[in-house]
């Protein structure tokens, strides 16, 4: 309830802050325009309603969908330093970027999301075949594999910019992630997927409890374990490769939003995945908020906006759970 | 209750179990013993149906047990490993209620009769007054009994249970197997379970299941079963058996 408040009040300041800032009185009008259907051919409309407005949803989907992948990774895998990008999304997401700024489809159907989401989900199903023996899949074989996947393809994007020193800053810059280009088109595609993955995570969240005290045991409790591991990582990897294919490979939402709730809600994933969902999204457009007015009219990276934040909380992270051993 | 037949599983080429064939009755206390690596805590994974068993090789009351469904099982049979990962922190009274699970649906929460059972489980395993700790805080004995009362949560006439006796000091291994032992005998509950120490599974359990290189090499009365010969056979000790007040010991020379 409060986080429902929380993500409303960030979302205003949000629409009021930017190059040009509007007041609270300003931002209700427009909206109560838009919603009332009255012409409205000011700038404010333009800038309010297509720019600042679906940047901040998809952020919010984005933040979300991080968050909750975060969540349900950590249990399936049992591990608290996984994030949503082991399973090589990011790396993949990344290839299939540089690829297609380096050919020059930057835009259209053909453009950078769609080849970034075709990569990333290519990349994630040649891990799971390698990494899946018969029709079980090994947890820590899949997740060395990922990270080897990852350190292949990072090595290749390296060796593309290397070649290409010219289209460098692009992909960097994508790689770090940013909405600068969101649009109402990208919500659209973006939206039902996260939908999607996000009530399934919700579906399945009491039995990612049961899989927290091993898998053994989850099935003598009554868990479809290997059923019900396929089921989540299906939808919650093709909601974070749609995500991701959209803004670019933003760090630590994924990994550090689910460890905060738990140190505050504790380990119920009942409570951990829904709090995910608010916690995240706020967090992202916060961060994201701060990327494009810090420097106004630069806009920074909104990837070295959570690390900044993210990293220190990590390392708290860390160095608590070594006091723990 | 418990109907094994012709039963047989390997890793692999690595044979594990090889054609077992045996029945427990309900209301049985049975000790499950052999040397380590004969098979034991793969039969108990096979009637619990946590590995993949053959169709028509291991029968509960009756119906072949690979025709339930998983939550049908897990009302039937309850399962407490060897090893549980503590990598998140839930708490003993978490860990108990998610004995329920078998009862309900996805989407449904605890109702008031589950939380009625957790608190009655844990009042008999004497773990209430530890229900905010985190399992992950606990002593070994401790969390045995936070485990047993999850099993007991379960409300299932079988219990299978992979040495519940092991890293408890000797205080610990009594209250464990009394504990044990009362349920079965109060609850009626088919109770197998893997132990180590002959003298302890020859004072509390009935009937013993003897394991050696993969195949039974003795069912029947634990009392009858725990020779001389059969130690000195399958363990490789030289032990005597002595009766002292009643109760009989072994002792190794």
């Amino acid at each position: 309830m409060a986080l429902t408040l929380l993500m409303f009040v960030a979302v205003f300041v949000s629409l009021m802050l930017g190059i040009t800032s509007f007041s609270f009185s300003e931002v209700i009008d427009t909206l109560i325009n838009k919603v009332t259907d009255t012409p409205d051919n000011s700038i404010k409309n333009t800038v309010l309603w297509n720019l600042r407005l679906p940047r901040i949803v998809l952020c919010l989907l984005v933040g979300a969908a991080l968050s909750v992948c975060g969540a349900t990774y950590q249990s399936i895998f049992r591990n608290p330093l996984t994030d949503p990008y082991i399973l090589g999304i990011s790396s993949g997401a990344s290839l299939g970027a540089a690829i297609s700024i380096l050919l020059g489809f930057d835009t259209g159907l053909f453009g950078i999301g769609t080849i970034a989401l075709l990569t990333a989900l290519l990349t994630v199903l040649l891990i799971y075949k390698i990494a899946s023996i018969g029709n079980r899949m090994h947890t820590s074989t899949l997740l060395l594999t990922g990270v080897c996947f990852t350190f292949l393809i990072t090595a290749i994007i390296s060796f593309l910019m290397v070649l290409h020193q010219d289209k460098m800053e692009k992909i960097i810059f994508w790689t770090m992630g940013s909405f600068a280009s969101a649009s109402w088109n990208d919500v659209l595609v973006v939206a039902p997927c996260v939908i999607v993955g996000i009530c399934v995570a919700i579906y399945y969240s009491k039995d990612l409890n049961l899989l927290l005290v091993g898998s053994e045991t989850a099935k003598s409790l009554g868990v479809d374990v290997e059923k019900i591991k396929k089921h989540l990582l299906f939808f919650t990897t093709l909601m974070v490769a749609f995500a991701v294919s959209s803004c670019g490979v933003i760090g630590f939402v994924g990994l550090i939003v689910p460890h905060c709730i738990r140190l505050v809600v504790g380990a119920d994933n009942r409570l951990v995945v829904p709090y995910s969902i608010f916690v995240g999204g706020i967090f992202l457009l916060i961060c994201d908020t701060f990327s494009r007015t810090i420097l106004q009219p630069a806009e920074l990276p909104v990837g070295s906006i959570t690390a900044l934040a993210g990293a220190p909380m990590f390392i708290y992270l860390l160095y608590k759970s070594k006091k723990q051993l | 209750m418990i109907e094994v037949k012709n039963l047989s599983y390997s890793y692999g080429k690595k044979i594990i179990i090889e054609d077992m064939s045996f029945a427990i009755s309900q209301g049985d206390f049975c000790a499950i013993m052999g040397p380590n690596g004969c098979g034991k805590t793969t039969l108990l994974k096979c009637i619990a149906n946590i590995l993949p068993v053959k169709t028509n090789s291991i029968f509960i009351n009756g119906k072949d047990s690979t025709t339930y469904s998983i939550k049908k099982l897990a009302q039937q049979i309850a399962f407490v490993p060897q090893h549980t990962p503590l990598d998140f922190e839930f708490s003993a009274f978490e860990t108990v209620l998610m004995g329920r699970n078998p009862y309900q649906t996805h989407l449904q929460n605890e109702s008031q009769k589950d939380w009625d059972i957790v608190e009655e489980c844990m009042k008999k395993t004497n773990t209430w007054h530890l229900r905010f700790a985190p399992l992950t805080e606990m002593s070994g004995g401790e969390m045995q009994r936070v485990l047993l009362a999850r099993a007991l949560a379960q409300q299932t006439p079988i219990m299978l249970l992979d040495e519940p006796l092991s890293n408890l000091d000797i205080s610990h291994q009594f209250e464990i197997i009394k504990l044990l032992r009362e349920i079965s005998q109060n609850e009626k509950k088919t109770i197998l379970l893997i132990v180590h120490d002959p003298n302890i599974a020859i004072r509390y359990c009935k009937t013993l299941l003897l394991l050696h290189n993969h195949r039974i090499v003795y069912h029947g009365d634990i009392e009858e079963g725990l020779t001389v010969q059969n130690i000195k056979d399958y363990f490789g000790v030289e032990a005597m058996k002595e009766k002292i007040n009643n109760q009989t010991h072994i002792i190794y020379k």
